[in-house]
C-alpha cells in the first residue's frame, strides 16, 4: 500500500526505496535499445566518438576556436556530453508516463520509478562515454595542451548534484506532462533555449560583464561552471559554484518533489 | 461480516469519481501549483458510489455486474491504483493485483528480465525472484523461450508467464480481473488449482468475473455491483441468482416491449403472428425455474390455403450453442392442410436446462426448407435454479455413494 506521506521528500524516499526496480528499468532501458544490433553497447561510444571527431575538425579547419579556450574541442566535448544527459533525461521523462501507462494503470507501482529510471538511464549512456573523455583528455595531455590535475576527482561530486537537480526536475516535467500536453513542446524548447545561455559552449568568463548577473538565475550555470572546472581547465570548483551547485540542487527536489506529490493521486487516471 | 477483529479487506462508503474525458483535474498550470489537493468532488462520472463491504482473511469474494459497473474501478481502488473521491479502504497484508497479465511487459527484453521487473514491481527481491524462477518457468511452460525477446512470445506464453509470476510472488491478498477469459482451457485449469492452493492457504481471494457458474461454484460470497451500487452482497449462488434475473428482465422486457427485434426471413405465405413462452400456470414468462413444465406457443396466419409446411422451434443459448431444434416434421407429422389462423404449441412436462439466459427461434417453412416464416431471436428467456451447475442440461439428478467415502458437510 502507498503510505499516506505528503511531504515533498516523499518521492524521493519512494525512488530510493525502490532502488531495486529502477536498477531494474534502467538495466530493461540499455538492454533493450542495444539488443539486435552487433555492436551492442560499443555504439554508446560510437557517438560521442563522433563528435568528437567532429568538433576536432570543425574546429580546426573551419571555424576560428576560441582562443580562451584551448584545445576547444575538448572544452565542448566535456560541455556537450554533460548537456546531452540534462536534455535526454528531461526530454526523456516528458514521455515516460506515456511509455509505461499499462505498468501504472495495471499495477501498484511506485510512479517515482519511472522519472528516477529516465534520469539514471540517461546517467548510464553518460557513465558508458567516460572512456571517451578519459582517452580524449590523455590525447591533450599527451601533446602538452592539457596538463590534468587532482581537481579531476571533483567530477564525480559535480555530476552527482547534477543528478539529483535533473531528478527534481524529471519529477516536476513528468508529473504535469501527464496533465498539460502542451508539457513536452514546452521543455524541448526550454532546453533548446538553456543549451545556448548555460555555459556549455563557451566559459562563463566569455559573457559579457553586465549580463554575467543573469547566470546566477540558470540553475544550470554553476554545474556547467563545475564541468569545464574539473574536466578542462583542471582547477578546484569555486566555493560560490558549489554553493549554488548545493542550492539549486534543494530547490529542484524540493520544488520537483511537492509538485509531483500533488499531482501523484491523478497520474495512473490520466496518464 | 462485522463481528470478525481483523477484516483483510475493508471497504467504507467509498465513491469513485472519474473526469470527463478531456477536462482535467488542474485545468491550468496556475491551478497545479496553488490549488489545495485535488480531492474535492469533480464533475464527472460516477464509477462507484457509496459502496461497502469486508472482506474477512481467508474469505474467496466474487464480485459479478455488467460491463461498466465499476467492477475493475473497484479492483483498482483495492490495489491502490486510483484514490477514492470519497470514502476510505483499507487492505492488510501483501497483496498482488492480477488486472491485466503480463501489463508492461517489455517486448523487446526477454522473458527472464521481464520476469525479474515484474517481480520487483510485485514486491518480491531479487533473491526471492531468482529462487523461484524455476518454478515460474515451469508453471508458465517457457523454458525454451525463457532468453528470448517477450515479442517473439505468443499472447498464451505471455499471459501465462504473467500469471506465474503473480501466483508465485506469495500475496496475501489476491485480486484478480477475468484473467482466466484469456488463456486456453489446459491454462484456465492451472489457474483455477492455483487459486485452490490459495485458498486452503487461507489468503484471501476477490475475483471478477464474467463467468456467472464459476463465481457460484467458487466462491461463498459474491458483490453484485449495478451501476456502480452494491446491489447485493451475499451468498455466491444466490447474488448469481439476482443478477441473472435482472438480466434477464431487461433482456426480456426490451424483447417483450419490441417483438420481432430479430431478424426474419421468409416468402409470407403464412405468417408467425406471435410466439409466446408459458410457465407452469400456462401465463406467458420471461423467467422459469428448471424443472417446472413450460411451453412454446406460436400463432399463425395462411392467408391463402396451404398443403406443404413444417412448423420448428429451436433453442440455443445466447452465445449460439443449440441446445434443442425440433419440427414437425423430423416428429413424424405429415401436412394436410393449414389455413388461416392456426396455433401450434411444444410442451414440455419439465425445463430441464441450466440456469442461464436462452433464445428462442421460431419458424414455417416448406418440406424442401423454402421459408415462409422464419424468425431468429424472437424472444429470449432465463432458466433460474437452486442447484448450481454450468453446461446447457440440469435434469433432476441424485448422487449415491457407497464404500469408503464420507462428506463432511
Amino acid at each position: 500500500m502507498r503510505p499516506e506521506t505528503s511531504s515533498f521528500l516523499a518521492p524521493v524516499r519512494r525512488a530510493l526505496s525502490n532502488r531495486a526496480l529502477v536498477r531494474a528499468l534502467v538495466r530493461r532501458e540499455l538492454t533493450a535499445r542495444y539488443r539486435g544490433g552487433a555492436l551492442g553497447f560499443l555504439w554508446s561510444l560510437v557517438n560521442p566518438l563522433l563528435l568528437l571527431l567532429v568538433y576536432a575538425t570543425v574546429f580546426r579547419f573551419v571555424f576560428a576556436p576560441r582562443a580562451d579556450v584551448r584545445p576547444y574541442a575538448l572544452f565542448l566535448f566535456g560541455g556537450v556530453l554533460v548537456w546531452n544527459f540534462v536534455a535526454a533525461s528531461l526530454n526523456d521523462a516528458v514521455e515516460t508516463f506515456r511509455a509505461n501507462g499499462p505498468l501504472l494503470r495495471k499495477t501498484t507501482v511506485a510512479p517515482e520509478v519511472f522519472p528516477a529510471a529516465s534520469v539514471g538511464a540517461r546517467l548510464a549512456h553518460l557513465i558508458l562515454a567516460l572512456p571517451v573523455l578519459a582517452a580524449a583528455i590523455a590525447y591533450a595531455a599527451a601533446k602538452g595542451s592539457a596538463r590534468p590535475g587532482p581537481a579531476l576527482l571533483e567530477f564525480p561530486l559535480v555530476l552527482a548534484l547534477l543528478a539529483l537537480t535533473v531528478f527534481g526536475g524529471a519529477l516536476a516535467v513528468s508529473a504535469l506532462s501527464v496533465h498539460f500536453g502542451d508539457v513536452r513542446d514546452i521543455v524541448a524548447n526550454l532546453l533548446t533555449l538553456a543549451f545556448f545561455v548555460t555555459p556549455v559552449l563557451y566559459p562563463a568568463e566569455a559573457v559579457p560583464e553586465r549580463f554575467r548577473r543573469l547566470l546566477l538565475a540558470n540553475p544550470f550555470a554553476p554545474f556547467f561552471n563545475g564541468v569545464h572546472d574539473t574536466l578542462f581547465a583542471f582547477r578546484p570548483v569555486s566555493a560560490a559554484d558549489w554553493a549554488a551547485m548545493i542550492a539549486w540542487t534543494a530547490v529542484s527536489l524540493v520544488v520537483g518533489g511537492a509538485l509531483f506529490e500533488k499531482l501523484r493521486d491523478s497520474l495512473a487516471e490520466e496518464a | 461480516m462485522t463481528g470478525r477483529p481483523e477484516p483483510a479487506i475493508s471497504v467504507r462508503s467509498v465513491t469513485k469519481i472519474y473526469r470527463r474525458y478531456g477536462r482535467r483535474a488542474h485545468g491550468t498550470l496556475k491551478s497545479a501549483f496553488l490549488s489545495r489537493r485535488g480531492r474535492e468532488a469533480p464533475d464527472g462520472v460516477t464509477a462507484l458510489s457509496d459502496v461497502s463491504f469486508d472482506v474477512a482473511s481467508g474469505e474467496t469474494l466474487g464480485v459479478v455486474g455488467s460491463n461498466g459497473s465499476g467492477k475493475s474501478t473497484l479492483l483498482k481502488l483495492l490495489a491502490g491504483i486510483v484514490r477514492p473521491t470519497r470514502g476510505s479502504l483499507a487492505v492488510s497484508g501483501k497483496l498482488a493485483a492480477l488486472l491485466e497479465l503480463g501489463a508492461g511487459f517489455h517486448p523487446e527484453i526477454s522473458g527472464r528480465e521481464n520476469v525479474e521487473i515484474t517481480g520487483l514491481l510485485l514486491g518480491l527481491t531479487r533473491r526471492q525472484i531468482a529462487e523461484r524462477l524455476p518454478d515460474i518457468v515451469r508453471f508458465a511452460g517457457v523454458e525454451e523461450f525463457l532468453d528470448a525477446p517477450v515479442k517473439t512470445y505468443s499472447s498464451g506464453m505471455a499471459v501465462r508467464l504473467g500469471f506465474a509470476i503473480a501466483a508465485h510472488s506469495d500475496p496475501d491478498v489476491l485480486l484478480v480481473d477475468e484473467v482466466l477469459a484469456v488463456g486456453d482451457e489446459a491454462f484456465s485449469h492451472r489457474a483455477l488449482e492455483k487459486f485452490s492452493e490459495f485458498e486452503r492457504a487461507g489468503k484471501t481471494l476477490v475475483f471478477v468475473s464474467h463467468d456467472l457458474p464459476l463465481v457460484a461454484e467458487r466462491c461463498r460470497r459474491a458483490l453484485w455491483l449495478d451501476r456502480g451500487r452494491l446491489a447485493a452482497d451475499g451468498p455466491a449462488a444466490e447474488t448469481v441468482a439476482l443478477y441473472r434475473e435482472r438480466v434477464a428482465q431487461e433482456e426480456g422486457g426490451r424483447r417483450l416491449a419490441q417483438p420481432g427485434r430479430g431478424t426474419r426471413i421468409g416468402s409470407g405465405k403464412a405468417a408467425i403472428r406471435s410466439v409466446r413462452l408459458l410457465d407452469a400456470a400456462g401465463q406467458p414468462a420471461a423467467r422459469l425455474r428448471a424443472g417446472q413444465p413450460a411451453a412454446l406457443e406460436m400463432t399463425l396466419d395462411a392467408p391463402k390455403p396451404l398443403s406443404d409446411f413444417v412448423l420448428g422451434f429451436r433453442i440455443a443459448t445466447v452465445s449460439g450453442a443449440v441446445v434443442l431444434a425440433t419440427n414437425t416434421r423430423l416428429e413424424g407429422f405429415e401436412p394436410g392442410s393449414l389455413s388461416g389462423e392456426a396455433c401450434a404449441t411444444l410442451s414440455f412436462p419439465s425445463l430441464d436446462l441450466a440456469p442461464g439466459v436462452y433464445s428462442l427461434d421460431a419458424a414455417v417453412h416448406a418440406k424442401d426448407g423454402a421459408p415462409y416464416d422464419e424468425r431468429h431471436d424472437v424472444l429470449r428467456f432465463e432458466v433460474t435454479s437452486e442447484r448450481a451447475g454450468s453446461g446447457v442440461w440440469a435434469p433432476e439428478r441424485r448422487w449415491n455413494f457407497s464404500g469408503g467415502i464420507r462428506w463432511s458437510g
